[in-house]
């Protein structure tokens, strides 16, 4: 090819575009098996989660009733009237008190079951296993379950206190006012805390054991070595645990929706419960996806605020 | 020394017996609903904490077939495997590029599929339910496994692309440089290495597709399309008073996850350490 043309300025001139054609080819093949690669991924993940954000976002800003033909534009009025409804700032709340009973109930006690089954020499796996098993079940099937055992009439709590003699305690924990959401907090708890087991125990595998060594030498006693050893070890798995356990309180539903339906009179109702209920029963399909966007902010800056916490200490 | 040694001995034995009350008391709830689904009425309203006289199935029975526990499960089953079955076509190769591939918008797109890892599914589910609406796909198999696997892909893809990365890169640079092109590479030589992340992910969503209720909730609208959680739930709103049959129902749907944990439970509970400090 090159022999025909003896000057060289005309070769120049004539291979370089060839050469780019050639990269641009081969980069444009390139790209097409990445493509391959990704494409499905995207394009389920574009139709079903990115472009539903999207669309939460739109249609937020609209008054919908999910079956008439005509939307009416009203800018951020479903974010301002859900900001005034008392109901929405009740379920707010609620997920707040939720977030504060479930660190309670989780953080510190399975941290101390953690240390106790990585203590253990006989029978560790199945400690784990067996802890781990209620994480196992259906969010529903527990709500089932759990609704049952705080039934008023039958269920265990309740004859367990008459059989004991105190009746007096004995009373219909998920339909009064105060007792509905610790009683839910509860229930949850025992589904979820065996996922925060597993991350203590592999937190807990990683501690250097000769710190511990050190220590005892220097006569620490089991309470002090957890406090200035463990739990400053433990540090980014803690982070992870509290960051769950808040996320967690805030996206609940199943477990809500099948023992209370958020009631009685909204008592236990939380932002999911009540976005759900105005969408699909009250028919406030746009009013209802403004709650929801608000939902995912919140979680969404609460997961940044987390990992922001967690980079800066390393 | 000696004395030292008991004393381990001593605080070994008070720990274990201390372990075993405390999962005594967690696992209580399992083992009431499986004591009570072979109890009486007349047993679960006197004995509450009793065994059961006699071993008998009538309440298994019973919430089987009143309940169409047998279409539950064939719904559960379609969308759980099935949606299993393309999150492994799909997750696998995106989370292989991710980890393994340099490209323009690499970073990009990655991010992009993390912005769904904790999002709530409320922030977007009436959207979706409208969308599957306009597309005929509301109370249909189809479409519940389809947004089950959109759904599952942030966490899926993120799994895998942190799977990948402990690959070696060379090991794909020498197979390409035997001339076998990226596919070939990926289908022989990276998606074996792959398998315990494979194995993992496949249970997980197995979980997560299963267990979940949110999407049943809201897409599936007949009874005949139910999966199990939501099934139960409607089983249980016609038979409240009948403690027998809720039981046996809810054992019913207890038992395929609580199997499916106790045959992997290892690669799960890797893998979900795994995904954790990552």
């Amino acid at each position: 090819m090159n022999s025909v043309n003896p000057s060289p300025a005309q070769s120049m001139y004539d291979v370089k575009p060839r050469m780019q054609l050639r990269l641009w080819r081969r980069k444009a093949k390139r790209l097409l098996v990445v493509l391959s690669f990704l494409a499905p991924a995207l394009l389920l993940y574009g139709i079903f989660m990115l472009y539903p954000m999207i669309d939460a976002i739109r249609l937020s800003l609209f008054d919908w009733d999910g079956a008439s033909p005509t939307m009416n534009f009203v800018g951020v009025d479903n974010y301002i009237n859900l900001l005034k409804d008392g109901i929405f700032l009740q379920s707010l709340l609620h997920n707040l008190v939720w977030v504060v009973i479930s660190l309670i109930l989780v953080v510190i006690p399975t941290l101390v079951l953690a240390v106790m089954i990585s203590k253990v020499r006989v029978g560790k796996l199945f400690f784990r296993s067996g802890f781990y098993l209620p994480s196992v079940i259906s969010l529903a099937v527990v709500g089932v379950l759990w609704a049952k055992i705080y039934d008023p009439l039958m269920g265990p709590v309740n004859v367990f206190l008459q059989q004991i003699g105190l009746e007096s305690l004995a009373r219909n924990w998920l339909g009064e006012e105060w007792t509905v959401l610790p009683a839910l907090v509860i229930a949850g708890t025992w589904a979820f805390y065996g996922f925060y087991l597993i991350l203590y125990l592999a937190g807990l595998q990683n501690i250097d054991h000769s710190v511990y060594e050190a220590a005892e030498i220097d006569g620490a006693g089991p309470i002090r070595k957890f406090f200035s050893i463990t739990i400053p070890s433990l540090r980014n798995t803690l982070n992870v645990v509290i960051s769950m356990v808040v996320i967690y309180s805030f996206k609940g539903f199943a477990l809500i929706w099948v023992m209370t339906q958020g009631g009685p009179f909204y008592k236990s109702e939380v932002v999911s419960t009540y976005v759900y209920k105005s969408a699909f029963s009250m028919n406030k399909v746009s009013y209802a996806t403004a709650g929801g966007v608000l939902l995912g902010i919140i979680v969404i800056t609460l997961t940044i605020l987390f990992n922001y916490l967690r980079e800066r200490r390393d | 020394m000696r004395g030292q040694l008991s004393a381990g001995r001593n605080s070994q034995v008070f720990l274990w017996v201390l372990l075993i009350v405390l999962l005594g008391i967690i696992v209580m709830p399992i083992f009431w609903v499986i004591l009570g689904s072979f109890k009486t009425a007349f047993e679960i309203a006197n004995y509450p904490f009793s065994l059961p006289a006699s071993w008998n199935l009538d309440n298994l029975i019973g919430a089987w077939q009143l309940g169409n526990f047998k279409t539950y499960f064939f719904n559960s089953a379609f969308i759980t495997v099935v949606g299993m079955i393309i999150v492994f076509l799909v997750a696998c190769p995106a989370g292989y590029v991710f980890a393994q591939m340099t490209f323009p918008g690499n970073q990009i797109l990655f991010y992009l599929f993390i912005l769904g890892l904790s999002l709530p599914v409320q922030a977007i589910i009436i959207p979706v339910f409208f969308q599957l609406k306009t597309m005929g796909l509301v109370d249909s198999l189809t479409g519940i496994t389809l947004v089950s696997v959109g759904m599952a892909l942030p966490f899926s893809v993120f799994l895998m692309r942190n799977t990948f990365k402990d690959v070696p890169k060379e090991l794909r640079e020498s197979a390409y440089v035997d001339g076998a092109g990226e596919w070939r590479t990926y289908l022989k030589i990276m998606l074996p290495l792959a398998k315990p992340g494979i194995v993992a992910l496949m249970v997980f969503t197995f979980m997560n597709i299963w267990n979940d209720f949110m999407l049943p909730l809201v897409l599936l609208i007949s009874e005949d399309k139910y999966t199990i959680p939501l099934g139960l739930l409607s089983f249980q709103g016609n038979n409240a008073s009948n403690y027998g049959l809720i039981f046996g129902g809810t054992l019913i749907s207890m038992v395929p996850s609580v199997i499916v944990y106790l045959i992997f439970q290892r690669q799960f509970v890797e893998g979900m350490s795994a995904g954790s400090d990552k």
